[in-house]
């Protein structure tokens, strides 16, 4: 495995995430965003050129379940527990190599003790915990998020971002991150790529200087008002 | 809980409002059979047109051995169709599922002929498959068919994008995905089929029994109307009534019994 693993994804896009880094996508909708993560994770297929994710084919990544996806949806399975839910990895295609237990995984993201629960019994924002448990099954080296907290009420949505950086430090993946919310891309990123649209590419790559580990306190210091401010900036010139 | 008056208050309205529930219906029938005997006993009408509901009672009473001989084939014919029907019904969609160029050239000509009501469907049938017992449980079947298709080509298919894009992010094969995600899917859409089938089967049983039968449910009814016996009419519907309630009822408990999330809420 190298030190950095590069991708290459929609055509003339190529940027090289380092691992164990957090990388955010910002860009406004139509850019691409969405469709970029499928790529990586070969849900879509290129139309031409080729996909390159930590030195093989997409494909090949996926089958060896380099690649964890965590979906706009919670797409959890109604009729299986949370536990179930989490476990469903591990009897399809083949299961896992290895890494944390579906428990162990249930109470990292703070789901301790609703192991038996039904999804309909959840509300959004455990639902939502509960699908990144379940992609975190297995030890993935990349985790791919989908604006994941879009559905989520503000309160909700800032104390998941807190507990991501939480489960993000722990675990040590490589996390890319797809959101049309400026500040979350600024307080989740170590980096910022901002997206422009039609055709989707690379505007440009922001890097974020600000102390680790983040806490809430900080987004309402005038550091992080400049960033947003800048990125704003650069989101209007897309 | 019930040191709060206004929370004991509220329990005691709810039990209310329970036994009401259970309660009026009762009296709602009750009141009707009154009026059903009121009204033969005020007109006078005469027995071969309509029988009082305590001849009903007594023929149901008396000739509860011919009432049972004659069911026996009907049930054995509306079971065997719906077991039959919906396991073939079942089959078809799941192939229609896999394989799209069936599905398009078929589909729209299965919902068309679901939409055919059973009584004319039946006779239809009748003419092709001729009389016997074969034939009864092949129209029973065929009406199970249609609807049971239909309900299991949907839901198959009702699965999420982003499930399917799920399934695939795990390297899924198409059993898998048959197996762990549609299959699950599909089971609620199956069971408001099967509970349409339930009935059904019963009424193509009968209609089929209709033209050309010496024994069941239907023969009995063409018997008894042609012998203006009324109170055997309304007793050998009765005794199919009661049977084809039952068997929509098992199926329900059957329905409650393998669904227990709650369908449609998902994500």
């Amino acid at each position: 495995m190298s030190e950095r693993a590069a991708v290459t994804a929609l055509d003339n896009v190529s940027f090289e995430l380092e691992q164990g880094g957090f990388l955010t996508l910002l860009g406004p909708s139509g850019c691409g965003k969405s469709t970029l993560l499928r790529v990586v994770a070969d849900i879509i297929a290129p139309a031409q050129g080729e996909v390159r994710v930590l030195g093989q084919s997409a494909d090949a990544a996926r089958r060896q379940r380099d690649i964890g996806f965590v979906f706009q949806d919670a797409t959890l399975l109604p009729w299986r527990t949370a536990l179930d839910n989490v476990r469903l990895p591990l009897e399809i295609g083949g299961g896992v190599r290895s890494g944390r237990s579906p428990e162990d995984l249930l109470r990292l993201v703070g789901l301790g003790g609703w192991e038996k629960s039904f999804p309909h019994e959840l509300s959004g924002g455990m639902r939502q915990r509960v699908s990144i448990a379940r992609a975190l099954l297995g030890d993935p080296k990349i985790l791919l998020m989908d604006e994941p907290f879009g559905a989520l009420d503000e309160i909700t949505r800032d104390r998941l971002n807190d507990e991501l950086l939480h489960i993000w430090r722990e675990t040590g993946t490589t996390i890319l991150f797809v959101t049309h919310s400026i500040h979350e891309a600024a307080y989740l990123g170590q980096s910022v790529m901002v997206l422009a649209a039609r055709p989707g590419r690379v505007r440009e790559i922001v890097k974020v200087d600000l102390p680790e580990p983040r806490t809430l306190a900080m987004r309402d210091t005038a550091d992080f008002a400049a960033l947003a401010g800048r990125l704003r900036r650069i989101l209007e010139t897309c | 809980m019930s040191d709060d008056p206004a929370q004991a208050i509220w329990q005691a309205a709810q039990a209310r409002l329970r036994w009401k529930r259970r309660l009026l219906p009762l009296i709602g029938a009750l009141a009707l059979l009154l009026l059903w005997w009121a009204l033969v006993a005020f007109f006078q009408v005469k027995p071969f047109i309509a029988p009082a509901p305590q001849v009903v009672a007594i023929t149901l009473w008396q000739k509860a051995d011919i009432l049972f001989a004659n069911l026996i084939p009907t049930a054995i014919e509306a079971l065997s169709g719906f077991l039959i029907g919906n396991a073939v019904a079942i089959a078809i969609a799941t192939l229609f599922v896999h394989r799209k160029t069936i599905e398009m050239a078929f589909f729209p000509i299965v919902v068309l002929i679901n939409s055919i009501p059973v009584v004319a469907k039946a006779p239809i049938l009748v003419l092709l498959l001729g009389n016997g017992l074969a034939p009864k449980i092949a129209i029973a079947a065929v009406i199970c068919f249609f609807p049971t298709l239909v309900n299991m080509v949907r839901g198959l298919e009702a699965v999420s994008p982003q499930a399917l894009e799920l399934m695939h992010v795990l390297s899924a094969s198409k059993w898998e995905v048959f197996r762990r995600l549609r299959l699950p899917t599909s089971i609620p859409y199956l069971f408001s089929a099967l509970k349409i089938a339930a009935s059904t089967a019963v009424v193509g049983a009968i209609v089929g029994e209709w033209i050309g039968s010496q024994e069941g449910i239907g023969a009995l009814i063409i018997q008894a109307t042609y012998n203006f016996d009324s109170a055997l009419l309304y007793a050998t519907v009765i005794t199919g009534s009661v049977f084809s309630v039952g068997f929509f009822l098992t199926i329900r408990m059957l329905e409650r019994l393998c669904v227990r999330w709650v369908p449609g809420q998902q994500s």
